[in-house]
């Protein structure tokens, strides 16, 4: 079962497009994809953190990628959600939906 | 153009970043800085320094704690089978590393323990930091006086006038009262036996140090007249198995015996090597002598109030004692009050205060009448210490990187598998440590075996104190540091080879003559040059001093001692001796021409004069008139005493230099010595040295007196077994309960330069422990440069080359290396040398011949070293090393 394994707003944020992303989900990837829809600048420090912590937890796995010219000859690292982490999104979801939908229909005009 | 991103953040990045991390995050880096460059340059340089520093964070810093944190104990392991392996492989080789690291560290540790206990000299008393002893200092013939001689008021007087002064205590060991050497016996017993260290000891003197008690009152014990404080272990040789307290000791056979009031530990590791402590209450040597300001005998100890500072309290007692004693003195004795005052000034009169831990190795120039140890002394053995050590660590470093060819696979194959260069360092150091520790081990072995010969070299009874627990600990860590110190080198040396080129076989490091290498060799050859140069200085010097013409004939003449319980047969006994077979003269003095007898300081007066400027200082000494024949001194001017002048008992005889002094023409003059007494000149008698070589010799005169304390007898026969059992006949018959105590004139002559033997031993032995070290190495050396060369000496011998040749070719770089030792250590030895000659007013020149024995010396021992391996590998089958490939 999930315990309580925490899941922070950027981490779920990165997590989210880490599957949404499906095998190309590597460092600038996520951050360029985050960018657009955050629109907004982020560092890709911040992105690296945010993979390490998802990744310690155990809701994504990664593997290295072939070697490319233009990134100086570093392989890219990619990133696949795991069970654990699908099953923590769904969580996040479902409980998100069911507070949501408690919500009594009063205009908030 | 392709932008690059900024070079230092990312060598920064490189460098702190985890390895398992770093591929993605420069990859991902540089594409996001590629990306932004294409439309701002700066900026994304901007962005990607920044990026780089929030990546310095814990998550993303590496361990910079060990590398491999996971094997370490495994290669530890692994490191120490192979070094044990190579250790057993190269048999020779690791006996000579082993054995020459243990000499050096055997000669280390013999000698830090001689300057532990040297510096360990007076600090066991508890207040000892406040102890002072007061020196008194005086521009002098020769250079600056220092001696401890006081008044017996003074003291007191010191107490009184200096609040500072807490405590004042003294001694006075001069064997004009009594004190020295004496015949002693328990009061119930009749058998005398010979003693030294009798001192006369105030009770506050014991306060001071303070003394440590066995039996008695540490308070009181000398406070009453006539009591006797004993050590240990005179106690143990007088009262076995008893308490002594309150028996009674008998000095030379006197009516009054002393009462033992007390018994102290054993006077060890301090200046003060006293054994009997005598009473000084009560005591008066003469009518008036405890206040009398003009005669010094005693030595005084203060204890000062420890927030005073020292050199100002000096200057003050200094300043108040002149005033208020001394120029008063002087006035009293026919100067002006001016004129005191300016001879005071003139001759920078003044006292200064010696701390009590000071006393045993600064006081070489201080006469104290007893025999110290010397602060340059302790510099000369430590630096002899570290000079063998680095010889020893020199060896160690040459064969290392020498027989690194051998390494050198080795260490190609652990990179190509991964190691990088710091653990080839750890590998190579982990193996020299292992080597320091087991030289330590044999070392220590080898210390404790020579311990017995090192103390009689050094007279001393040092002990390996195995029994404290910080040995160890401390011995362990020395042996890892200096292990670690000798593996530096190599270890860097050998870890810097390229695997490429190694496993090619390109290139065999260590089979050229490196300069580092030659270096090394030179320096252990100049060591060892300089100590052997020194060894044939010092015994060149003591061979002058031995057979000086010193004005007397010390050969042949037997001292009886202790002569003056005889009491008034002693004339009876000087004709017994007469009779004895061989016997040539005897005569009866307790002042002889070597240390350890009597002696005494006067100021004389030619007729008429009187005040200070016109006064000799010197001796005077009571003879009778067979003195100047039984020792075989010369008249140089008028006649010895005769028994047939009746005026003779207010004779004197002159040295020459007194004469000199006297101005020349002196037979026949007269001379004052204070006041009434007068004596008339008869005879001048040759100058001889009457005290060491080391000075000049002083003014003397001779008068006839009785001092019976010491018989010398001139035998003509060089049968002295049967001389000494003749004598001893004849010594029972007039003192059948003391025994006879003998010593032979040149004996004691030779006894007073036993530290200059002493010194030449030393060097003998460390010039032979550095030569052999050295030499180990050079064998070692050798052996390896030969077995590198064995092709091409097959070669050589095919083609024709005769022994001769061969043994040319390989001795020569050595023998090279031996001459410019001698060319750097020559002039150095000459220059120690000759500073250490200028203790001597009487002195040899130090002549090239030294200089040209030692080197052959040098050359024939590194010929002999390096021509076994030569002539080995000269005569050598060629076929043998040409055959295989």
């Amino acid at each position: 079962m999930i315990q309580q394994q925490s899941l922070g707003e950027f981490e779920e944020l990165v997590l989210l497009l880490v599957a949404a992303l499906h095998d190309e989900a590597y460092g600038v990837a996520i951050l360029e994809n985050l960018e657009a829809k955050l629109k907004k600048k982020v560092n890709i420090s911040a992105v690296h953190v945010a993979l390490k912590r998802i990744e310690d937890k155990g809701f994504v796995k990664s593997r290295f990628g072939g070697i490319t010219e233009d990134r100086g000859g570093r392989r890219k690292k990619f990133y696949v959600i795991t069970a654990l982490g699908k099953k923590m999104l769904d969580n996040q979801y479902a409980l998100r939906t069911s507070i949501y939908q408690q919500i009594p229909k009063i205009s908030f005009g | 153009m392709k932008l690059m991103p900024p070079k230092r953040p990312l060598q920064f990045l490189r460098w702190f970043c985890r390895e398992d991390y770093l591929d993605e995050i420069e990859g991902d880096l540089i594409e996001v800085f590629l990306k932004q460059a294409e439309t701002n340059p700066r900026k994304a340089k901007r962005v990607f320094t920044w990026s780089v520093i929030k990546y310095f964070r814990p998550e993303f810093i590496k361990s910079f704690k060990y590398p491999l944190q996971s094997n370490t104990t495994d290669m530890l392991k692994n490191y120490l089978i192979i070094g044990w392996r190579s250790l057993v492989k190269q048999k020779m080789y690791s006996a000579i590393k082993i054995g020459g690291f243990a000499l050096g560290i055997a000669a280390c540790l013999l000698i830090a323990l001689f300057i532990q206990d040297e510096l360990g000299y007076d600090k066991q008393y508890a207040n000892g930091q406040s102890v002072y002893r007061v020196v008194g200092s005086v521009n002098g013939n020769n250079g600056i006086e220092r001696n401890t001689f006081f008044p017996a008021p003074m003291s007191a007087a010191l107490k009184e006038d200096f609040p500072e002064v807490l405590k004042a205590g003294r001694y006075n060991a001069g064997e004009l009262f009594g004190a020295g050497s004496n015949e002693v016996r328990p009061g119930d017993q009749i058998e005398n036996s010979y003693d030294e260290g009798f001192a006369y000891f105030d009770q506050e003197l014991a306060d001071i140090l303070p003394l440590k008690f066995i039996h008695g009152s540490a308070a009181r014990a000398l406070e009453q007249p006539n009591s006797i404080v004993i050590t240990q272990r005179k106690a143990e040789k007088y009262f076995p198995n008893q308490n002594p307290v309150g028996k009674t000791l008998v000095v030379n056979n006197e009516v009054k015996p002393y009462t033992v009031s007390g018994v102290v530990e054993n006077f060890s590791n301090t200046h003060l090597p006293f054994d009997f402590l005598i009473s000084t209450q009560g005591l008066e040597f003469w009518q008036g002598e405890q206040k009398d300001w003009g005669a010094s005998n005693y030595a005084i100890y203060i204890l000062i109030d420890p927030t005073v500072n020292p050199k100002e309290l000096e200057k003050k007692i200094s300043k108040g004692v002149i005033d208020k004693y001394v120029l008063p003195m002087m006035v009293e004795g026919g100067m002006s009050e001016a004129e005191a005052k300016r001879f005071m000034q003139e001759k920078n009169v003044h006292l200064q205060l010696q701390s009590l831990s000071d006393i045993h190795l600064y006081s070489s120039d201080v006469q104290d009448g007893f025999v110290h140890g010397d602060i340059r002394f302790v510099w000369m053995f430590g630096g002899i210490a570290v000079f063998i050590l680095l010889i020893a660590i020199i060896n160690f470093i040459n064969l290392s990187t020498a027989k690194s060819a051998n390494r050198a696979k080795e260490v190609g194959l652990r990179k190509v598998v991964g190691s990088e260069r710091r653990s080839v360092i750890h590998q190579f150091l982990t193996e020299s440590v292992l080597f320091s520790i087991l030289s330590f081990g044999v070392g220590l072995l080898l210390a404790w075996a020579l311990l017995p010969y090192f103390n009689a070299l050094a007279s001393k009874t040092l002990l390996i104190p195995w029994t404290q627990w910080q040995v160890f600990p401390v011995i362990l860590v020395a042996a890892i540091l200096i292990g670690i110190v000798a593996g530096l080198y190599p270890s860097l040396y050998l870890s810097s080879f390229q695997p490429i080129q190694v496993l090619k076989g390109s290139i065999s490091k260590g089979s050229k003559s490196s300069p580092l290498r030659s270096t090394l060799v030179i320096f252990q050859f100049t060591t060892s040059i300089v100590l052997i140069i020194g060894t044939f200085v010092i015994y060149q010097q003591m061979e002058f001093i031995l057979n000086k013409k010193i004005g007397f004939e010390k050969d042949q003449v037997v001292i009886i001692q202790g002569t003056n319980t005889l009491g008034q047969q002693t004339t009876t006994f000087k004709n017994e001796l007469l009779k004895v077979p061989h016997v040539e003269a005897v005569t009866v003095s307790d002042y002889l021409p070597i240390r350890g007898t009597k002696r005494n300081g006067n100021q004389f007066w030619a007729e008429g004069k009187s005040g200070d400027d016109e006064s000799v200082n010197g001796q005077i000494w009571k003879v009778d008139h067979d003195y100047i024949p039984t020792l075989g001194m010369k008249m140089v001017q008028g006649r010895n005493f005769d028994v047939n002048h009746v005026t003779d008992s207010s004779a004197i005889i002159v040295n020459q230099s007194m004469a000199k002094q006297l101005g020349g023409e002196v037979i026949g003059k007269r001379l004052m010595n204070g006041g009434k007494v007068s004596w008339t000149i008869i005879g001048v008698v040759e100058d001889f040295h009457f005290e060491s070589i080391k000075e000049n010799i002083g003014s003397l005169c001779l008068r006839l007196g009785n001092s019976p304390s010491m018989i010398s007898v001139k035998a003509s026969s060089t049968n002295m077994q049967q001389l000494l059992s003749n004598l001893t006949e004849t010594w029972k018959k007039f003192a059948p309960h003391q025994p006879a105590r003998f010593a032979f004139l040149d004996d004691r002559y030779a006894a007073m330069y036993a530290d200059v033997q002493r010194m030449g031993r030393i060097f003998t032995t460390f010039a032979v422990l550095a030569i052999i070290v050295a030499c180990l190495g050079l064998f070692a050396l050798s052996a390896f440069m030969i077995e590198q060369r064995t092709k091409e000496i097959g070669i050589r011998l095919v083609m024709g080359a005769s022994l001769k040749n061969v043994f040319g070719l390989l001795t020569f770089n050595f023998i090279k290396l031996v001459i410019v030792s001698i060319v750097i250590g020559a002039p150095i030895a000459w220059y120690l040398m000759n500073q250490w000659l200028q203790d001597f007013a009487y002195r040899i020149e130090i002549s090239w011949l030294v200089f040209a024995l030692t080197g052959m010396i040098a050359i024939t021992i590194a010929l002999l070293t390096i021509s076994y391996q030569a002539v080995k590998a000269g005569l050598a089958n060629p076929v043998k090393s040409l055959r295989s490939e």
